[in-house]
């Protein structure tokens, strides 16, 4: 029974804990443009992160060793600081994007300017990671996360001609306002914002902070795979909360306002708070996972000692560079750059930094002496591979695709 | 660890070894150090060889040189960028102290003595400890 509660738990956690800020964004306004005709792309990144998450969790539950120091250890000190410099700027812009996003989260509301909450966000953030146990971390973000379930219950009320969305999503095809470049640019972008690296940083390292072993990969399995399924599913129905009401209007999303917009119409205030507390748990939730991610990659380069399941005595670098981290998003975020805006560009950049972190995965997936008799089974490598192509694609196009269309104006 | 330059010409296969046969490149090189707590120290940076003359070739009769430390600090620049620290700027981890290799490396100290721990140990005392709740234990 005990057993049973933790396989839910983790489930929900996972659920709730896969929506972040550049999912939020990236899906609304994908909606809001494209209808649900790019749907198809976070059905592809949900398996792609599905096959690469539980990669990484299947090395750290068995060596022991996290994807960052993997990383080093395959690429050598030279390509591996050339990653490292790429995934450590990207996952800042992230950090910045979600502590960004927790206080836009927070205007909404008290209608307080949103400037005025980001020292308090970035400050909270910190202390979360200073004092709060990592479970207990994760478990409340993630059940928080659950209440962007009002996303889908909003889809219903509004009582969409569903043959219609269907048809959007199952042939897709560019909408006559919009050209070939810009669908395929924002294909790229939601699936940076799926595939997100952090994610996997994270992913890996978490499993180090809570001691997986063998015995727990099956778990670990069972909450990804029906885990980032369902909460890729909440994806959609903020992709199809603004195809439905956002679309139609010619409303163009640049705000957070925008995006619960939906939700309000057909919820009234009842239903808003819900996604209100949704939006704010998911923003905190991946603001902690992006600031430990940074701690975790430059740790993990150098070797320093790191993990929250030690004291911050003894992981001082670790966490003297999360400080840092955090010092830089505030100090960013206070120039007035727009979050949302950071936002669009922190997931297509994620897009171009995705091969560096998922091919030496997948090398090490298959070192015997890493995993044992664990290797990735040949279907596995088979579906990894063809990932890497799809992966390579969207890296190799993403720069060329917003220079073509001026990030998708 | 500068391999293409001083690559000899031809190549003899490697004489039978009694033990274990680590390939510096793949077993020792930018691995993870922890110490005998458990606690991670370092990345091996680069190693310190013994019984061989910088940028002279060996002959076939010469004793093979032996890995007296690994190196760690400001040697991963010069190991990325080219060139060399000077001695004295090298910090060393002697390879007595290493008591198995694994995908870790795990010495058979602890991290608190030694050189390559003395910014950890700077940052701790002189930052984090001074911040409320350094101490704290999670657990």
């Amino acid at each position: 029974m005990k057993r049973l509660l933790g396989v839910a738990l983790g489930i929900l956690t996972a659920i709730g804990g896969f929506v972040d800020i550049g999912d939020l964004v990236t899906n609304a306004v994908v909606g809001s443009r494209f209808g649900m005709s790019l749907i198809w792309v976070v059905g592809v990144g949900v398996v792609g992160i599905c096959l690469f998450a539980d990669m990484s969790g299947r090395v750290a539950a068995v060596s022991g060793r996290a994807t960052f120091e993997v990383i080093r250890e395959r690429l050598g000190p030279r390509a591996g600081l050339a990653n490292l410099g790429a995934s450590f700027f990207i996952n800042l812009m992230t950090v910045t994007a979600e502590v960004g996003g927790i206080a836009l989260a927070l205007q909404l509301v008290t209608s307080i300017h949103y400037l005025l909450w980001i020292p308090l966000a970035a400050f909270a953030v910190w202390l979360v990671i200073w004092r709060v146990r990592f479970k207990i971390m994760e478990n409340v973000a993630g059940l928080l996360g659950l209440c962007l379930v009002v996303f889908g219950v909003a889809l219903f009320l509004l009582q969409p001609d569903w043959g219609q969305l269907a048809g959007q999503a199952l042939s897709p095809a560019v909408p006559q306002t919009e050209n070939a470049a810009v669908y395929w640019f924002y294909a790229v972008g939601l699936f940076g914002a799926a595939m997100t690296p952090y994610e996997v940083f994270f992913f890996s390292s978490g499993a180090v902070e809570e001691g997986w072993k063998r015995k727990d990969l099956i778990q670990s399995r069972i909450n990804v795979l029906a885990g980032f399924p369902l909460g890729g599913l909440l994806s959609v129905a903020i992709a199809g909360c603004a195809a439905v009401v956002l679309m139609p209007a010619g409303v163009e999303v640049t705000s957070l306002s925008q995006i619960v917009l939906p939700v309000a119409d057909a919820g009234g205030k009842l239903a808003l708070a819900f996604a209100l507390v949704g939006i704010l748990a998911a923003t905190f939730g991946a603001a902690l996972e992006t600031t430990l991610s940074s701690g975790y990659t430059l740790a993990q380069f150098f070797g320093w000692s790191w993990g929250k399941f030690r004291s911050p005595g003894r992981a001082a670098r670790f966490h003297l560079s999360m400080i840092v981290c955090l010092l830089v998003a505030l100090g960013v975020l206070a120039t007035g750059a727009d979050p949302i805006l950071i936002t669009e560009y922190s997931v297509v950049f994620s897009a171009v930094a995705l091969p560096l972190t998922y091919l030496p995965i997948l090398i090490v997936a298959n070192d015997p002496q890493y995993m044992g008799s664990d290797v990735n089974s040949r279907g596995i490598n088979v579906a990894a591979n063809v990932y890497l192509l799809i992966i390579l694609a969207a890296s190799l196009g993403a720069i060329p695709l917003m220079i073509v269309t001026g990030a998708g104006a | 660890m500068n391999r293409a330059q001083n690559a000899p010409v031809h190549l003899k296969p490697a004489p039978p070894a009694a033990g274990r046969v680590l390939d510096a490149q793949l077993h020792l090189l930018d691995r993870q150090v922890i110490d005998a707590e458990g606690l991670p120290v370092t990345t091996v940076d680069d190693l310190e060889l013994e019984g061989v003359e910088a940028d002279s070739p060996m002959t076939a009769g010469d004793p093979p040189p032996v890995i007296s430390a690994l190196l760690t600090g400001p040697v991963l620049g010069t190991r990325i960028f080219g060139g060399r620290p000077p001695s004295s700027r090298l910090i060393r981890l002697p390879w007595k102290d290493v008591s198995a290799v694994d995908v870790a490396i795990k010495l058979g100290v602890r991290s608190e003595g030694l050189d390559a721990g003395w910014v950890e140990r700077w940052i701790r005392d002189k930052i984090i400890m001074r911040i409320p709740g350094g101490k704290h234990d999670p657990h």
